[in-house]
């Protein structure tokens, strides 16, 4: 085994250094949770409770919260605001412009303006 | 050659390092030898993580001095490369873990004339587990809900973030009866931002795309969700 030269070392110095203040940054993210920087991880969190998603019509979207489905928050928070529901399947199959998306935080799932969630049993 | 015979090989190949007090295997590989070895092994990765305690060092050089068929590499010694003597192996990684450096997210360097290597706090998540025996060879794993916490933690960003989560995921698929329970358990001891950064990670996890040779995180998801849900109930 060749012996370790000064260079080595310091770029292994380096790394440890780049290693821990990415570190600092998570305590910065934590501290920025209820700020604007939290909403993504409250729309993932949503997101994560949901079994199924289906992109819906404002009509749909209307007739959801005239039989008391709630808003959730965290969609008024995005701009542009995304209307975002959760419904049991039994509802969900009095939607008919009901669209499924697969639940991945990609263009599809964003350009959705109104989400109806089928949570997990 | 297949992934699972150059797995197999370069466990052979360093047979006598597994033997070094102390150590486990850390990395991707880990859920591989969770698995019943003869089935579909769950994750396609080009090197092996061992975990190597700073005091097994030198017993550790003793093995590698008697290893044929890697070689460091000339960048970083710690990664030892095949050498091309013996056909078909993989890298294999040592990384350093040291009871003085036990905050999540610190990282030394281990000032090693011949083996340098990066120690990591987050090490200090996993606690020795069972013995696999890979074809005649004892390969020392992790206890399963540690490793997958460690994994949980990862602060990597892009394709190596995403291996990180979807490596936890392998091992949540198969957590043994306890195993929630005892990841629940050392989740409760973090500070509160890196709790918050397990949570932020898994929701993640719930939303990834798969990648080739990687569990897949669609078909599992329901895992992550109780996986979240039980956590958050520690939380509060």
């Amino acid at each position: 085994m060749a012996g370790a030269t000064q260079a080595l070392l310091e770029r292994l110095e380096e790394r440890a250094r780049r290693l821990r203040s990415r570190a600092a940054l998570r305590a910065w993210e934590y501290r920025q949770r209820d700020l604007a920087h939290g909403v993504w991880y409250k729309l993932r969190r949503v997101l994560a409770d949901a079994e199924q998603a289906f992109a819906i019509d404002e009509s749909d979207a209307q007739q959801l919260i005239d039989v008391g489905c709630v808003v959730e928050p965290v969609g008024q928070a995005l701009a542009a605001p995304m209307q975002i529901f959760f419904v049991e399947e039994s509802l969900l199959s009095r939607l008919p412009s009901r669209r499924r998306v697969a639940l991945h935080l990609n263009a599809e799932m964003l350009a959705a303006q109104r989400l109806a969630l089928v949570p997990f049993p | 050659m297949e992934f699972r015979q150059r797995l197999v090989a370069t466990v052979q190949v360093i047979r006598h390092v597994m033997k070094t007090p102390g150590v486990v295997v850390a990395g991707s590989e880990v859920p591989n030898f969770m698995s019943p070895f003869g089935g579909p092994l769950p994750v396609v990765s080009l090197d092996i993580d061992i975990a190597v305690p700073v005091e097994s060092v030198a017993a550790l050089k003793a093995h590698l001095r008697e290893l044929k068929g890697l070689r460091p590499s000339d960048e970083e010694p710690s990664v030892w490369v095949p050498d091309g003597s013996v056909p078909d192996l993989i890298e294999v990684n040592f990384i350093g873990r040291d009871s003085d450096v036990t905050e999540i997210g610190d990282c030394r360097v281990f000032d090693d004339p011949d083996l340098p290597m990066m120690v990591f706090g987050a090490l200090s998540l996993l606690r020795p587990g069972e013995v696999a025996c890979i074809e005649g060879v004892d390969v020392p794993l992790p206890r399963p809900a540690g490793l997958a916490l460690e994994k949980l933690l990862s602060d990597r960003t892009g394709i190596k973030g995403q291996r990180d989560l979807l490596v936890a995921l392998a091992i949540l698929e198969r957590f043994g009866p306890g195993d929630l329970d005892e990841l629940i358990s050392q989740f409760a001891t973090l500070s509160l931002d890196l709790r918050h950064a397990v949570l932020s990670n898994a929701t993640v996890l719930s939303l990834l795309e798969g990648l080739p040779g990687m569990p897949d995180p669609v078909r599992s998801r329901h895992h992550v969700h109780a996986l979240l849900t039980a956590l958050e109930a520690k939380v509060a």
